[in-house]
């Protein structure tokens, strides 16, 4: 760097040398005529900026090479404003002032000459006028880097021993080993094979039947149609979906600190299936990108768009929307680039590097393809989606609520005809006379605090701790002789939620239940009744809530006082009357105890301050609650919503008809509710109505815009087709599968390459670009991407035809004259060994345990997991523990909680999704023998596995040993260890057979017929054993 | 010698018995029970192909051997701990100048907001005369022994990305911590304890969670293993139940037995790296557990830290600290939790800010005494400090309270070839911006990793297409730091 730097400065010094020359000799010209273009600033430009600024990977994406370019300006918007030099980005560059915000021009060279500077600055504010056929020189964009070059299908070359080959790939293969004098291993045994492509096809590990099946099978193409039945098995789905959801970096929440949970494991679902449907590649690429803007989008199209809806939502306070919705645009471009196009670009977000193959501004050109979504730090857009029972029954339902809604408008509009009499009548009558009560006994059930004011009212709470359901009891002495009815006023306080009167958040509550005893003290001691009330009124209750409800024996009704919109304030004062059926007489001496329940399902829905009073007298026909007496007093024109609401409610409430039908209208309500609310739902990708501009952002900042730019494919790549006008999203994603674009197959099928051997063709997996490493077998991998394009994107197609080759057949088995010459197996003159990918290290031992769930897809499970996981995260996450076969679920449907996953996921290296994931480390630690070994889920496995063993095997230790063998690594023991493990079953069985509590407490608790629990927990250690070995959890 | 003996002789003493046919018997366990830590008596036989996280030498010899960093998890305020400002108390109440706030974002505050003085008297302690408030008097009587940076900057206000930004150099997740970055560089001289333990005090975990420790990119081996407050101090530490130690001992030796017929079998490597993983698993089931019991410490040190044995606590966390790195763990982090002070009821710069420091500052400077008498000071580098600071407004909530602040803050460090009694760094009279050896969150880990023996140019994994580094493409070593 510092040498070329010094290259430069050299240069530069020359080239000023020499314009300087030339400028003293134009200047005596200058002083009569208009500064011209062509012979007075074009040579300065040449000299000093073409470096860096001309058609050549223009650096701030700026080029001068010609007038219009120059005054188009770069990544910071235009550079010359005709006129006025001092708004022209070109002149102030030039100069050595603070206030600008470029680094003095030319970047680390000597600045222009004061003179040069100024002849500048008279152009532009001279109009800088040019020619207008000034030509730019064409930049060649083209690279001649490998992976940027067409797909040509190569030949097959030509090898000596041709007879080894089973696929036209394994000549390659051959050719190669031949010229580096090495020979192709032996096909491994057919034990392994089986083990081999069960795990590498289904993520499982062959049944018992399919192992002697296939090695009873000695007819030709036994293992051909073995891959097929592997291929056709719906755990094909699961296992490569899983590795697309890696690159997907899927997850179960928003991730960020707070990481709430979200819901999209419809698009989980929707790979499993396009796997299994074998979805061309090319299909699966653009439904998953722009799905949502195919014609006529079906429902699956929309689903399949949840891939680019993976991205974080930071969900923390205080933080700015368009800075998160920008880095998910980021995020979606990167994971775009290294999926398909195996290119590290977002190297380019911030600024320009050298050996990067696209600029910055390219970068925010590709960018402004998918700038243009909804979805701003947010989960919508989603939708929901129904079975077709589920659906039809929701129309149903909403049909129901709107001619029932109808109904109930009918019917309000009619008796409004009679309101206006009922309030003439009304307000005439005369206001009972309420005598309050004084309690001499107060309690709370749920022992919340509740004090008496001077007013006679109680207060409840004031500690803070409000109870989710309460009932309170208050027992008074008489006052009066008669008593006909009994008020209970609700009001409201200053320390009440929302002023109250209720405890609820927004100042409401629930009265399910109202009743009252009466006790008299009579010779034979005291006598309690029960007191029946036969008519209630309100001046107000919430729709639905009627103070009737209260009274009716049904701990799931109540009254509360709600308002909607319109209707006032919720937060008042107001009051329900309780009619006795018969009027208490002679009740002077006898106490009065009220009952006032609130078992509402709704958390803290108490009252939070009452009083209660009685009368001795009513009118006849009408009970007016004070709120509706102090409402029709007031002339119709004046009353508040408030007011009229009271009126209108409490002259429906006088129409027995009303109460059935607005029964019926909410419980359907409450029906369709319920059942939106089971209703999965899925995140998906919307383009919003009118497009967002796209910007370059200097140095990476949101906030810090640039030039503004339009989709574009940077100039390195075949372009879109001519007849595309306003690119978006959808042609970016028919772009990335034409069949100009040479990458996606060659990235994709390296890919694969990669899942069966450990290692790709390409190293670099992720990186095709010039810092990546050259393909190891370059013929073959341009073979078998334009086999794959050639196949139409046929990727189980492909696969089979990597299953079946003699390649993929070898053992690998390290010989030392391979460890020497090839440790790391890039030549393929043999099989690698691949510890497996966590999801399946469980699904192997669940599968052997014999406990495995075979359902596949549906929301997340929750697997037994370690207690203590949830003390280091900022907000505890959910883990309702799946009961049932969902305790023995595949891996892959484990919820996933981004921050603080199912512990055994990441200790085996499954990525943490919060960026795409193109390879997974294997890393081999301490902590995963401790989680195979001891964890509670995994011991639970082995339980299952002893039983298992001694439930369907022989019933002598040798007989058993074999068979667990067969299970669990699909082959016969060896000599050796036949006897580690005889002797480990033996020593167990004694140790057990003397600690007995021990042995119960290894046992499976249920323990086959007349095995004792010495025997099961001796099984149990030795199928411990077996989960733990290194061979069990790895693909030979 | 052929490849596939050597890699053989390359596991561990057990090749024997593969070699010997399947007499084992009580050879096995017993070697393994008597021997507490199998690498050291057979060194030349590991590397870090079969155990990463063996010890290795940087790029230098460092001064530091090994590392504990007390992370104040919500951003302590310097304005009331370590940078006393005169000028502050003055405009009390004042509407600050504008021309302090312009293009400025903050988490909550607006941009009228009006500076607060602090309430705290700050002293001169030592003979350095460093300035350090009332709040911290046992840390102050240790002026001498730490260096105090006063001119801390970061560059992401919210908590979750500036807690990543301190540990990995990056606010996005994926990126390794510092102490995995550590441990892939010199490795760890415990064999039976994990190389970069993570312990946590306070209310709730810090926000940002795991990745705060995570590795990143690197192999997880070098993630940082949380010590559970609960009854395993790490995740499936105890055998399930019915299993005995000695019964555990013969459960690895079958299967080490069986791994190492398989590795004579097929020469992956990998299968002896595993037997080597499944060893120190067992050893960390019996060191673990011995780590946690405090029964061996005198009265006068559970005193001294103020540690009862039986509580969770910041305390209890620093004197295992001092055993961790006694046993030779390399990196210690300590969360505590709860330093958000915004001036609502329970997060103010009243009791809740005195409630932290009294939990902080005893232990704090105990682990400091601690670690000197034992000799352990000079190699060992002690670190404290939070994420970011806090604004010189305050914020109009209920009660005094300020909001983070990124472009000042104050940390400070100890022991492991830091300058003791130094006060690095200046910020402005209002305490706002530095105005003297700023020093940068990179700066700060390059520091740490220079103290540690290695460059931080030099420490890069390669991922994705680029060579990565802790201190992404910045950061100096502080050198007024070193001692």
């Amino acid at each position: 760097m510092k040498s070329r730097a010094s290259i430069c400065a050299a240069l530069a010094a020359v080239v000023v040398a020499v314009g300087y020359v030339a400028f003293a000799a134009d200047e005596p010209a200058t002083k009569i005529k208009p500064v011209d273009y062509t012979t007075q600033i074009k040579p300065l430009l040449v000299k000093h900026c073409y470096e860096c600024h001309a058609a050549k990977k223009p650096q701030s994406g700026f080029r001068l090479d010609t007038a219009k370019l120059a005054s188009m300006g770069g990544d910071r918007g235009a550079a010359i404003v005709p006129g006025k030099s001092e708004k022209s980005l070109l002149y102030l560059s030039l100069l050595n002032d603070d206030d600008v915000d470029v680094t003095q021009m030319p970047f680390e060279l000597e600045p222009l000459k004061p003179q040069e500077i100024s002849l500048i600055k008279r152009w532009i504010d001279e109009g800088a006028k040019a020619p207008k056929d000034e030509v730019a020189a064409d930049a060649d964009a083209k690279s001649d880097h490998w992976a940027f070059q067409p797909v040509v299908r190569p030949t097959l070359p030509t090898v000596k021993n041709a007879a080894w080959s089973n696929q036209p790939l394994d000549r390659f293969v051959l050719a190669r080993l031949e010229k580096e004098g090495l020979a192709p291993s032996a096909e491994a045994d057919r034990a392994t094979l089986i083990r081999r492509l069960s795990l590498d096809l289904r993520g499982l590990p062959p049944s018992l039947s399919e192992v002697e099946q296939f090695l009873a099978d000695d007819q030709p193409g036994a293992y051909e149609r073995l891959v097929d039945r592997m291929l056709a098995s719906p755990h094909y789905g699961e296992r490569w979906g899983r590795h697309w959801l890696d690159l997907a970096r899927y997850a179960d929440s928003n991730g960020f600190t707070i990481d709430g949970p979200r819901s999209i494991w419809q698009y989980r679902d929707w790979v499993i299936d396009a796997v299994n449907d074998g979805k061309p590649f090319d299909k699966f690429t653009i439904e998953q990108i722009a799905g949502d803007l195919l014609p006529a989008a079906r429902r699956d199209q929309l689903v399949a768009t949840g891939f680019h809806r993976n991205t974080l939502i930071n969900q923390e306070g205080g933080t700015d929307p368009e800075q998160f919705r920008v880095d998910a645009v980021v995020d979606r471009l990167e994971t775009t680039g290294s999926v398909f196009l195996g290119l590290t670009i977002g190297c380019a977000r911030c600024h320009e590097h050298k050996f990067d193959p696209i600029s910055q501004r390219e970068f925010y050109e590709m960018y402004a393809f998918l700038n243009g979504t909804q979805d701003v730090k947010s989960i919508q857009p989603i939708i929901p989606l129904p079975t077709p029972a589920q659906e039809t029954r929701q129309k149903q339902l909403r049909a129901d609520i709107a001619s029932t809604g109808k109904i109930l408008k009918t019917h309000d509009a009619k008796i409004a005809v009679g309101q206006a009499k009922w309030e003439t009548e009304i307000a005439t009558v005369v206001a009972p006379k309420w005598v309050m009560l004084d309690a001499i006994e107060f309690k709370s059930k749920a022992n919340a605090t509740i004090n008496e004011f001077d007013d006679r009212s109680l207060i409840v709470g004031g500690n803070g701790n409000i109870p989710a359901n309460d009932t309170y009891t208050v027992t008074v002495d008489v006052p009066v002789e008669k008593v006909v009815a009994v008020r209970l006023e609700v009001l409201t306080n200053s320390g009440l939620p929302k002023n109250g009167p209720g405890l609820a958040d927004n100042g409401n509550f629930v009265l399910t239940e109202f009743s009252a005893t009466v006790t008299a003290m009579q010779a034979s001691g005291a006598a309690t009744e029960p007191l029946k009330f036969s008519k209630t009124a309100a001046d107000w209750s919430q729709d639905g809530f009627p103070a009737a409800h209260a009274i009716d024996d049904n701990a799931q009704t109540g009254w509360a006082i709600n308002v909607a919109k319109g209707q006032g304030s919720a937060n008042v004062d107001r009051e329900a009357i309780f009619v006795l059926q018969q009027p208490l007489e002679k009740a002077v001496g006898t106490k009065l105890t009220f009952s006032l329940k609130h078992e509402s399902k709704s958390a803290k829905y108490l009252i939070g301050r009452f009083r209660l009073s009685v009368t001795s007298e009513l009118s006849a026909g009408h009970v007016v609650p004070a709120g509706v007496a102090a409402s029709v007093v007031v002339p119709t024109g004046k009353r508040t919503p408030g007011q009229k609401a009271v009126l209108k409610a409490s002259y429906s409430g006088t129409d027995e008809t009303r109460q059935p039908l607005v029964k019926k209208l909410n419980a359907l309500k409450k029906s369709e509710r319920e059942l939106t609310q089971i209703i999965p739902t899925t995140m998906i990708m919307r383009e919003v109505k009118k497009p967002r501009e796209s910007f370059v952002m200097i140095r990476g900042d949101f906030l810090r815009k640039g030039a503004v730019v339009q989709p574009k494919i940077p100039a390195l790549f075949p372009q879109l087709p001519k007849d595309v006008e306003n690119p978006g999203r959808l042609d970016l994603a028919r772009w990335l599968v034409s069949k100009e674009n040479p990458l996606t197959p060659r990235v994709t099928v390296n890919r694969y390459w990669q899942m069966f051997f450990g290692t790709g063709l390409v190293e670099t997996e992720n990186d095709f670009g010039t810092q990546g490493t050259a393909p190891s077998h370059p013929l073959l991998l341009d073979w078998l991407a334009s086999e794959f394009v050639a196949s139409g994107w046929d990727s189980k197609g492909l696969h089979r035809r990597i299953v079946t080759s003699a390649t993929y057949r070898q053992s690998s088995r390290v010989s030392p004259e391979l460890q020497e010459k090839d440790s790391g197996n890039r030549l393929l003159a043999r099989q690698s060994r691949i510890r497996l990918e966590a999801e399946a290290i469980r699904d192997v031992c669940l599968s052997s345990s014999g406990l495995l769930s075979q359902k596949l897809g549906g929301p997340g499970v929750y697997p037994p997991q370690p207690t203590g996981i949830n003390l280091l995260t900022q907000v505890s996450k959910a883990w309702p523990e799946s009961k049932g076969d969902d305790r023995y679920r595949r891996g892959m449907y484990v919820y996933f909680w981004r921050s603080n996953p199912y512990p055994f996921l990441p200790t085996f290296d499954a990525p943490r999704a919060n960026n795409t994931c193109t390879r997974r480390a294997r890393s081999n630690t301490p902590l995963q023998a401790l989680t195979l070994a001891n964890d509670h889920s995994f011991f639970e496995l082995a339980q299952g596995l002893a039983t298992r063993i001694l439930t369907d095997g022989p019933d002598d230790d040798s007989g058993r040993l074999l068979y667990a063998f067969r299970v669990c690594l699909s082959r016969e023991p060896s000599e050796q260890e036949f006897a580690v493990l005889t002797q480990f079953i033996a020593q167990q069985r004694k140790r057990f057979e003397s600690a007995e509590k021990d042995a119960t407490q290894v046992a499976p608790a249920i323990r086959p017929e007349g095995i004792s629990a010495a025997e099961a927990a001796a099984w149990t250690a030795a199928a411990r054993v077996f989960l733990n070995l290194d061979e069990f959890i790895t693909r030979e | 010698m052929n490849t596939e003996q050597q890699t053989l002789r390359d596991i561990t003493r057990r090749h024997f018995f593969a070699g010997c046919g399947v007499n084992f018997g009580a050879l096995g366990l017993a070697s393994l029970m008597s021997d507490g830590n199998l690498f050291a008596a057979d060194s030349k036989a590991d590397d870090r192909k079969t155990n990463p996280l063996f010890p290795r030498d940087g790029h230098f010899p460092g001064k530091a051997k090994r590392v504990i960093y007390m992370f104040m998890a919500g951003g302590p305020s310097h304005l009331e701990l370590f940078d006393y400002k005169p000028k502050l108390q003055e405009l009390d109440g004042q509407v600050i100048p504008p021309s302090y706030v312009e293009n400025k974002r903050f988490a909550f505050l607006k941009k009228d907001a009006k500076l607060l003085g602090t309430r705290r008297k700050f002293g001169k302690h030592g003979e350095s005369g460093a300035e350090i408030s009332e709040l911290l008097p046992n840390i102050s009587k240790h002026a001498d022994d730490i260096a105090i940076v006063r001119s801390m900057k970061t560059e992401v206000f919210n908590h979750g990305p500036a807690k990543m930004f301190t540990n990995t150099g990056s606010p996005r997740f994926g990126r390794p911590s510092m102490g995995a970055w550590t441990t892939y560089g010199i490795g760890s001289e415990s064999q039976n304890l994990p190389g970069f333990v993570v312990m946590h005090s306070g209310p709730r975990g810090p926000r940002g969670g795991t990745p705060l420790w995570g590795s990143g990119f690197l192999p997880t081996t070098y993630q940082g293993v949380p010590f559970l407050n609960g009854a395993d101090p790490i995740l499936n530490l105890s055998s399930p139940k019915g299993i005995g130690s000695q019964q555990q001992g013969e459960f690895v030796d079958a299967v080490s037995q069986l791994n190492a017929l398989r590795l004579k079998q097929v020469g992956d490597a990998e299968i002896s790296t595993r037997i080597a993983a499944y060893e120190m698993a067992y050893r960390m089931q019996t060191s673990a557990p011995e780590l946690m019991n405090l029964a061996g410490e005198t009265k006068e040190t559970l005193d001294l830290y103020g540690v009862d044995p039986a509580k969770p606590s910041f305390a209890r966390n620093c004197l295992l600290a001092r055993r961790l790195v006694e046993k030779g763990t390399r990196f210690v982090q300590m969360y505590h939790t709860d330093w958000d002070h915004h001036g609502n009821p329970g997060t103010n710069l009243d009791k809740p800010l005195e409630d932290r420091c009294r939990e902080v500052d005893r232990p704090a400077a105990a682990l400091l005494q601690d670690l000197k008498q034992r000799g352990l000071l000079e190699d060992t580098l002690v670190i404290w400090g939070g994420e970011f600071g806090r604004t010189p407004q305050g914020e109009p909530r209920d009660t005094a309270g300020r909001d983070h602040h990124i472009d000042a803050y104050s940390m400070w460090m100890a022991g492991g070839g830091i300058k003791g009694g130094t006060t690095v760094g200046e910020t402005d009279e209002l305490g706002y911006y530095t105005v003297k050896d700023q020093v940068h969150v990179h700066d700060f880990q390059a520091t740490v990793l220079h103290l540690l023996g290695l460059d931080h140019l030099q420490l890069t994994y390669r991922f994705q297409g680029r060579d990565f580094r802790l201190t992404d493409v910045a950061g100096n070593v502080v050198k007024k730091l070193l001692a």
